[in-house]
């Protein structure tokens, strides 16, 4: 018997003629935190699409908690625990910060509508404690002073957390960050990566990352794996320095040497 | 001065049912991008069916329109599922869904006549004597027409700005595809805005009836709807509100002070005007706030 959070089997998606993924296999184990690296254009946002099941594969298998979720609906699948963060930032610009994390809670809404109009004791204490909740998970990626500044005017740093916080708020056991550091310069990263270890030490997920900045992903991995795709063909899978000398890796990055 | 107070009413009060029926275009327009023509099947419906509900089953008026009410919603969450739905799953570009809404709207509008026939009826609920204030004589019918209105639209707001389901239903209006994948069952989302819609019409279309009468062809008044929309600007609620009292009010003086015959020119000349010096719509912005 697996203990897998995560089996994705042999997964292969085309897009018309082009084979966008050819037969990748991840397994993950509960609380693992795993790195998903490639050039652009390997697939690896289209993994996350996959997962999520905002695309559907051309063939394979994905089994989260011991379950075959192909096929169900995204947000039945963010109900049963998996989210996401998105490369270009989707948040709901015109909504609050407030706002958009507090959407995330919404997946499971414990009381009725008649009982939200007339204000019942009951709903009025859901939503106080939802609001604090929310304003908890605002605190930890520091955007609490910003709770109630729109979602657009927040600085390109600060909607990378915000985003963050909102996958949060679903309640996830499985947490996609695609390039949480897009973007971001050296100080930012630093403290992104110190944001993402407090996220994942505290709340104990089950993380993989999709990211360009390589010692973002080589302090985030250092305990554990990496994943590297190329042209959607897994690549090679192991540790920082196994990565890091791997020549496949180094010539699906750098491209082949001169021979002269 | 008299005259132009009981115009006021009499607009304001024609302007909220405009304001019901801009309503549900933005709403369905913010949320799914397009225009759904069958509301205006889905109003002559309503009323017709308040009609029978008193004409032939007996009830009292109150009654008759919550009987109206369910069986509209009834027609718009079907109209949803067997139309709009199936579409939007095959990915159907959305001027298909137009044309879909156009086709619902025709065979309603038809089956409709079949039924009743193309006569004009009168609402069968008791005229009401007007109230007198300082001379001037205020329609009780419009006192209840506009108090209703706004207090459906008041629920409405408090539904979407105060309920988690709102915060839904405004995700899903800025983008469905991500609110799904942050927890928000698209199908729900679905459901509740063509309930809202079969509730706005069927109101609109009983108190559209009261005041003038009930015809098949009724639901052409939504096109001053549209156009109320328009002139607020595409997409948002309080710009629909806000195009539909201009309109209202703009009608109700012109056929006041002028005639009612050229009540119509002005209101389409009006649009024109309007869009000539404000392409998004009085309060739109291109592609920004919808809800």
């Amino acid at each position: 018997m697996s203990s897998e959070i995560l089996n994705v089997k042999n997964l292969t998606v085309d897009f018309g003629g082009v084979r966008a993924v050819n037969n990748v296999s991840i397994q993950l184990e509960p609380g693992e935190f795993v790195g998903l690296i490639g050039p652009n254009g390997a697939g690896k946002t289209t993994i996350f699409n996959l997962i999520t099941n905002a695309i559907k594969p051309t063939a394979g298998e994905i089994n989260f908690k011991g379950k075959n979720i192909l096929g169900k609906s995204p947000d039945r699948i963010c109900q049963l625990g998996i989210s996401r963060t998105f490369q270009n930032i989707r948040l709901f610009p015109q909504m609050t910060a407030y706002e958009n994390v507090e959407l995330g809670f919404h997946s499971a809404p414990q009381y009725s509508l008649a009982e939200a109009f007339i204000r019942t004791p009951r709903a009025r204490r859901i939503e106080v404690d939802t609001r604090k909740k929310a304003m908890e998970l605002l605190e930890m990626v520091n955007l609490k002073e910003h709770s109630h500044a729109r979602a657009s005017s927040l600085p390109y740093g600060l909607q990378r957390r915000l985003e963050m916080a909102r996958a949060m708020a679903t309640n996830p056991e499985l947490l996609l960050l695609d390039e949480p550091a897009a973007g971001m310069n050296d100080d930012e990263c630093n403290d992104l990566i110190k944001l993402i270890r407090e996220i994942h030490t505290t709340m104990h997920y089950t993380m993989i990352m999709i990211e360009h900045h390589m010692n973002v992903v080589m302090d985030l991995c250092r305990d554990s794996r990496i994943y590297v795709l190329n042209l959607g063909s897994m690549l090679a899978v192991g540790t920082p320095t196994e990565i890091q000398s791997n020549p496949d890796v180094i010539r699906a990055y750098l491209g082949e040497p001169k021979n002269d | 001065m008299e005259l132009f107070i009981q115009q006021l009413v009499s607009g304001i009060s024609i302007g909220a049912i405009y304001s019901l029926l801009a309503v549900g275009y933005a709403l369905v327009y913010s949320v799914y991008n397009f225009t759904n023509w069958a509301f205006d099947g889905f109003m002559a419906f309503g009323a017709f069916m308040a009609f029978t509900g008193i004409t032939s089953l007996f009830m009292p008026f109150w009654l008759a329109a919550l009987f109206s009410i369910i069986l509209t919603v009834i027609l718009s969450v079907g109209t949803e599922k067997l139309a709009y739905s199936p579409l939007r799953a095959r990915k159907a570009p959305r001027l298909f869904m137009m044309i879909s809404a156009m086709g619902v709207n025709l065979a309603t509008v038809n089956i409709i006549n079949l039924i009743y026939g193309g006569v004009f009826r009168k609402f069968p609920i008791d005229t009401l004597q007007p109230i007198f204030i300082k001379g001037v004589s205020i329609g009780r019918m419009d006192l209840m027409a506009g108090g209703i209105s706004f207090g459906v639209l008041a629920l409405l707001w408090v539904f979407l700005y105060r309920t988690k389901w709102g915060l839904g239903i405004r995700a899903s209006s800025i983008d469905i595809m991500t609110a799904s994948l942050m927890g928000i069952n698209n199908n729900a989302v679905a459901i509740v805005v063509f309930a809202v819609t079969g509730v706005l019409s069927s109101v609109a279309g009983v108190f559209y009836g009261i005041k003038y009468a009930v015809f098949p062809m009724m639901g052409i008044v939504t096109i001053k709807a549209m156009i109320a929309s328009i002139v607020g600007g595409l997409g948002s609620l309080p710009a629909a509100i806000l195009g539909s009292m201009i309109l209202g009010i703009l009608e109700t003086m012109v056929s006041g002070y002028i005639s009612s015959t050229y009540r119509d020119l002005f209101s389409f000349l009006f649009l024109i005007i309007i869009l000539l010096f404000f392409p998004n719509g009085l309060m739109g912005k291109s592609s920004g706030e919808k809800l």
